[in-house]
């Protein structure tokens, strides 16, 4: 009697459980939640899904009812009646045959309907991007604005986002949960993706994720959208176009004019030294610093058995880390700085106005100097199996398996990270 | 080879009498014992993938946690998954194959004996194979499926890949040896009068498995020995320097992958039906219909593969076609669900353990199929695929479905193996912690998934509104493994202090329960003569199916002079005693099985470039595999 009461507590308990799920929801954040309707791709993927969520239910509670109704009332019970011997029933079993089916039908016609408006080619006068997958980053380029940048996409609201998504190693996978679904990166292959994000949107912030199991970090290759205003925009990828808005050159004849301190010039003194000056503060434009909601700020701890003094970085020199920590660090072997003679190979992130992103790593830590001086210190450290190598010296590199015997000390990293921080 | 079917009228007796002790089970060709052999392995590959999948959740318990490194966690969530797929699920199925299919058809064992001490073998010695490796940080760490080009050298120069294509090409060869064998042995050793149609459900599901799995497996052997030639003689079947297309893999994979999932799961199925009508006091409701829609989610499981591949861009057109393919095989799946409820339906519903995992299959099973219509849209699938929404789903299929369901078939077919009922109380205790502790793992998947958690993560950031939903899952596991802990104690103690079970402990209709438990080695004393589906329960109990016309001895004509009408058996004797031919004890098939794995092991040599061990270590595997296969074919076999 004890095991059927049980039994009988079970559906109150499971009705119990879900409606404390669904209570959690309306409660707490899901920055990353699929149910939104923000982009026309995901819009049409949502109303999809609660047609399917719908049938899903009625199917659900039909079966469980049935389950349970028939385990309760045909138990085994003194003196109830014995079990009656019926072994089969053709008009029922077409019926539970083909009321399914009917179900899957009214699920079937939307699908199609949804794959082929899906999948059609964007419209005329999309923005078009470039998604080009690395272990364990992403690469975005906008092929028609002239900008290469990573990890960080900007799309304008109220306008068509164009993925061409291709990969330069193994298959990855590119999602942005609250803008539609995702699409994989083939490697000999391009695959294609749109949406627009809904015109009364708002400037925001969004996560995406790498859904492709890619290697070792594989969950360290993250990405954040920024949807913006068309006017933001437009400042961004104007600026973003413009090669390195710090140049070692102009700055090192700058700092040679006693008045003027490299890192604070900003007034106009003539044409050698224009080039120095950030003009990133009045023209371009980066999502706010101060705006960012909490889930795209990176939390990564950093890992232990990495000692970095952060007192260090207040001595760091932009000028010497641009003239001789980014060259005796061999960055220039990997990164490319439009307007950095030299600078051009495309095997990591091109850095060239890198400290307008908000993280580094692929979304791993924050833009800021302490994860910089670790990240260049020992990247593979801070991050599995990063092909980006030790770059500090003396330390071990887990990659590798060896000693970095050259590299750079703490100080020559605290220069290569002042000239980072200066490439707005 | 397959005589020894035939009764007493052979006129040579085997030696093999009732043995014990380590070298009977070493050389043992007796069906019964090679199921258990198996039980007892996949029992114990089923702890060490749950130990896995422990680590697994500890580390995802919170954001940023650190238990173990990216590198460990990707080695153990694709041996979680390995694991459980091919030493754990497949094997606990292919124990009961082993153990029932002779009995419930009426045979005295299988039609290939050796050959299915070889398969037992095999899987044994890849099993260790693909898995020793762990214990040095050196295990497969691509995933379950492998996906190219990350196995290829370029991007996995390490040994660990080279364990995972070897160990699984090694499996493979015991999965499609015990295949043979069971289809012969279905199709040529049954019972005089037992037709098709008249066989039990069980037999019935595994028959349509065996048949899964030849046609499955070839194509998984392709695509492993496309691999194994990448990376061991430099051919570029995957390398995408050379112009590959790594959607080859992922199709010839999943034209295996998705079969295997109705290779995981009808054997469970198998199961439940001998279950649920047993403690109903009923027949299955609509036998035949039960039977077609195994055949059809068998031959439609051949045609769905691509549905694990909607975001790898292959066009509207086939996005379609395999959408509606994969809402097709819901219907004959949702048939079989209706049909157990109504074979349940106005009977007298029994409680008991066995009886209590058969019907959460059912409740569970569907919660999982709900959620695969979920992902048979393929706008849908992309917001679902690669999240936890999937691995909630295909863990209600697989651990709602196959495990609720083996088991169901581990509690009921305990007493006949053993001789002894399991203890009723610690099963009840082992059903609810597990039946808890499974939706507590895995029903907050759903939500994790849906609020944008992709899997194959070891790390997350906190805030993304995923924290609470991986504690629950998290401690939900922890309640699995005192579940587990409670079914380990049960299975060893009640061997020897379980209530003794007669011949029919539960009231069960098949012929497996017309002879001592545990059965004795020659199964059947006299072969029965088969006159319905029901035999027993028309034996003891005619009142009970005197109603339903193919109960009654039909056209059929008994031809078999020795067969005689089903009865209890209840003596128990030697076979020498007999006069039943039984076939001889042999290490041969164990010896055989080495070779074989020493012949692939010898390629991990190649790795390091050490030409002439590699060539030594294959050369002798390769010699013991053929001087073992010719001594094997040249010894009779009884």
């Amino acid at each position: 009697m004890s095991k059927l009461r049980l039994r009988q507590a079970m559906p109150a308990l499971f009705t119990a459980a879900a409606l404390l799920m669904l209570s959690a929801c309306g409660q707490t954040e899901y920055p990353n939640s699929t149910f939104t309707r923000i982009t026309d791709f995901n819009t049409a993927i949502d109303s999809l899904w609660e047609r399917l969520l719908f049938w899903g239910t009625i199917v659900f509670v039909v079966v469980e009812a049935a389950l349970i109704f028939t385990i309760i009332k045909y138990r085994k019970r003194p003196g109830g009646p014995e079990a009656k011997q019926i072994h089969g029933n053709a008009v029922l079993e077409i019926t539970w045959t083909a009321i399914p089916a009917l179900i899957l039908v009214l699920i079937a016609v939307p699908t199609v309907k949804t794959i082929f408006q899906t999948q059609a080619p964007a419209p005329a006068g999309s923005i078009r991007i470039q998604v080009i997958g690395h272990q364990w980053w992403w690469e975005f380029r906008y092929p028609d604005l002239g900008i290469v940048t990573a990890n960080e996409v900007y799309v304008p609201i109220g306008k068509t986002a164009s993925f061409e998504l291709t990969t330069k190693d193994v298959l990855h996978s590119f999602w942005i949960p609250q803008m539609g679904g995702k699409r994989d990166l083939i490697t000999n292959k391009t695959n294609y993706m749109w949406f627009t994000p809904n015109a009364d949107l708002g400037t925001q912030a969004y996560n995406g994720f790498c859904t492709e199991y890619c290697g070792a970090s594989h969950a360290n290759m993250r990405i954040r959208l920024f949807a913006v205003q068309q006017d933001e925009f437009e400042r961004w990828a104007k600026h973003q176009a413009k090669p390195a808005v710090f140049n070692p050159k102009a700055a090192a004849m700058a700092a040679a004019a006693p008045a003027t301190p490299v890192r604070a010039a900003s007034n106009t003194q003539g044409g050698a030294v224009a080039a120095a000056e950030p003009a990133v503060d009045t023209s371009g434009y980066m999502f706010p610093a101060e705006k960012l909601p909490a889930h795209v700020i990176p939390q990564t701890p950093f890992p232990a058995g990495l000692e970095y003094d952060d007192a260090l970085l207040a001595g760091g020199d932009a000028t010497r880390g641009a003239t001789q920590g980014f060259l005796v660090g061999g960055c220039i072997g990997c990164h490319a700085i439009d307007g950095v003679p030299g600078a051009i190979s495309q095997t990591g992130p091109n850095l060239t106005h890198v400290a307008s992103r908000h993280t580094i790593a692929s979304g791993l830590y924050r833009m800021d100097g302490p994860s910089l001086a670790r990240w260049i210190k020992n990247a593979p450290h801070m991050k599995p199996g990063s092909l980006m190598w030790t770059i500090g010296r003396g330390e071990y590199d887990p990659v590798l398996k060896t000693t970095q015997k050259a590299g750079l000390d703490d100080r020559q990293i605290a220069d290569v990270v002042a000239y980072l921080l200066a490439l707005k | 080879m397959a005589t020894i079917a035939q009764p007493s009228h052979a006129t040579h007796v085997g030696a093999s009498a009732e043995q014990t002790g380590i070298w009977s089970w070493i050389t043992t060709v007796d069906h019964k014992r090679i199921g258990t052999l198996y039980l007892w392995t996949a029992l114990f590959f089923f702890l060490v993938g749950g130990l896995e999948a422990v680590m697994i959740r500890t580390q995802l318990m919170r954001p940023n946690m650190g238990f173990v490194s990216a590198d460990t966690y990707n080695q153990l969530f694709t041996m979680h998954g390995t694991t459980m797929v091919f030493l754990a699920v497949m094997p606990l199925s292919a124990a009961f194959f082993n153990y029932l299919i002779p009995l419930q058809i009426g045979a005295r064992d299988v039609a290939f004996p050796r050959l299915n001490a070889f398969s037992y073998w095999v899987y044994l010695f890849g099993g260790i194979f693909i898995t020793l490796p762990i214990l040095f940080q050196v295990a497969p760490d691509g995933g379950w499926f492998g996906y190219a080009p990350l196995t290829s050298n370029q991007f996995a120069p390490g040994p660990n890949i080279d364990f995972w294509v070897i160990g699984l090409q090694i499996l493979g060869v015991s999965s499609l040896a015990a295949a043979f064998n069971f289809i012969t042995t279905i199709i040529n050793m049954r019972a005089p009068g037992m037709s098709l149609m008249r066989m039990p459900m069980f037999t019935w599901m595994s028959f349509v498995v065996q048949f899964l799995l030849i046609l499955a497996f070839p194509p998984i052997t392709v695509a492993l020995f496309f691999l194994l030639m990448d990376r061991f003689f430099g051919t570029t079947f995957y390398a995408i320097a050379a112009g590959a297309d790594p959607l080859l893999w992922q199709h010839l994979f999943w034209v295996f992958g998705h079969p295997e999932v109705y290779i995981l799961i009808l054997p469970a199925f198998g199961l439940v039906s001998e279950v649920l009508p047993t403690f109903s006091k009923k027949p299955l409701f609509g036998y035949n219909v039960m039977v077609y829609s195994g055949i059809m989610i068998g031959f439609l499981g051949f045609g769905v593969w691509a549905h694990h591949m909607f975001a790898v861009g292959m066009g509207p057109v086939a996005d379609s076609i395999f959408s509606l393919m994969t809402m097709l095989i819901a219907v004959p799946t949702g048939v079989k669900i209706f049909n157990w409820i109504a074979t349940m339906w106005a009977g007298e519903v029994r409680f008991t353990v066995p009886m209590k995992f058969a019907i959460a299959l059912i409740g569970m099973f569907t919660i999982g199929g709900i959620s695969g219509v979920m992902h048979s849209s393929p706008p849908a699938d992309l917001q679902q695929t690669d999240t936890y929404f999937i691995v909630a789903h295909f863990h209600y299929v697989l651990f709602g479905g196959s495990i609720m369901g083996i088991f169901a078939g581990i509690y009921f077919y305990y007493p006949k193996m053993t001789g002894r009922f399991m203890n009723d109380g610690l099963g009840n205790l082992h059903f609810w912690l597990n039946f808890i502790g499974m939706n507590l793992t895995f029903f907050p998947m759903h939500f994790s998934g849906l609020y944008g958690m992709p899997r194959r993560i070891y790390q997350y950031d906190s805030g993304q509104g995923w924290d609470l939903f991986n504690m629950m899952s998290t401690y939900g596991t922890y309640l699995l493994v005192v579940a587990t802990a409670v079914f380990v104690w049960n299975f060893i103690r009640s061997r020897s202090t379980g209530a003794i079970a007669g011949n029919d402990p539960w009231g069960a209709a098949t012929l497996e329960w017309s002879i001592p438990s545990p059965p004795p080695e020659y199964n059947f004393a006299q072969i029965p003569e088969v006159t319905s589906r029901y035999p027993l329960w028309d034996l003891k109990d005619p009142k009970k199916t005197a109603g339903i016309d193919h109960s009654h001895a039909d056209a059929m004509t008994i031809t078999d002079a020795h067969a005689v009408p089903v009865h209890e058996e209840t003596e128990r004797h030697t076979a020498k005693e007999l006069g039943i031919p039984m076939p001889f004890s042999t290490a041969k098939p164990l010896f055989t099985a080495f070779g074989m794995c020493t012949m692939f092991s010898g390629l991990l040599f190649l790795r390091n470039d050490m030409f002439a061990v590699a060539m030594t270590v294959t050369l002798t595997g390769a010699a013991m595999l053929i001087g073992g296969l010719i001594s094997w074919f040249t010894a009779p076999l009884e």
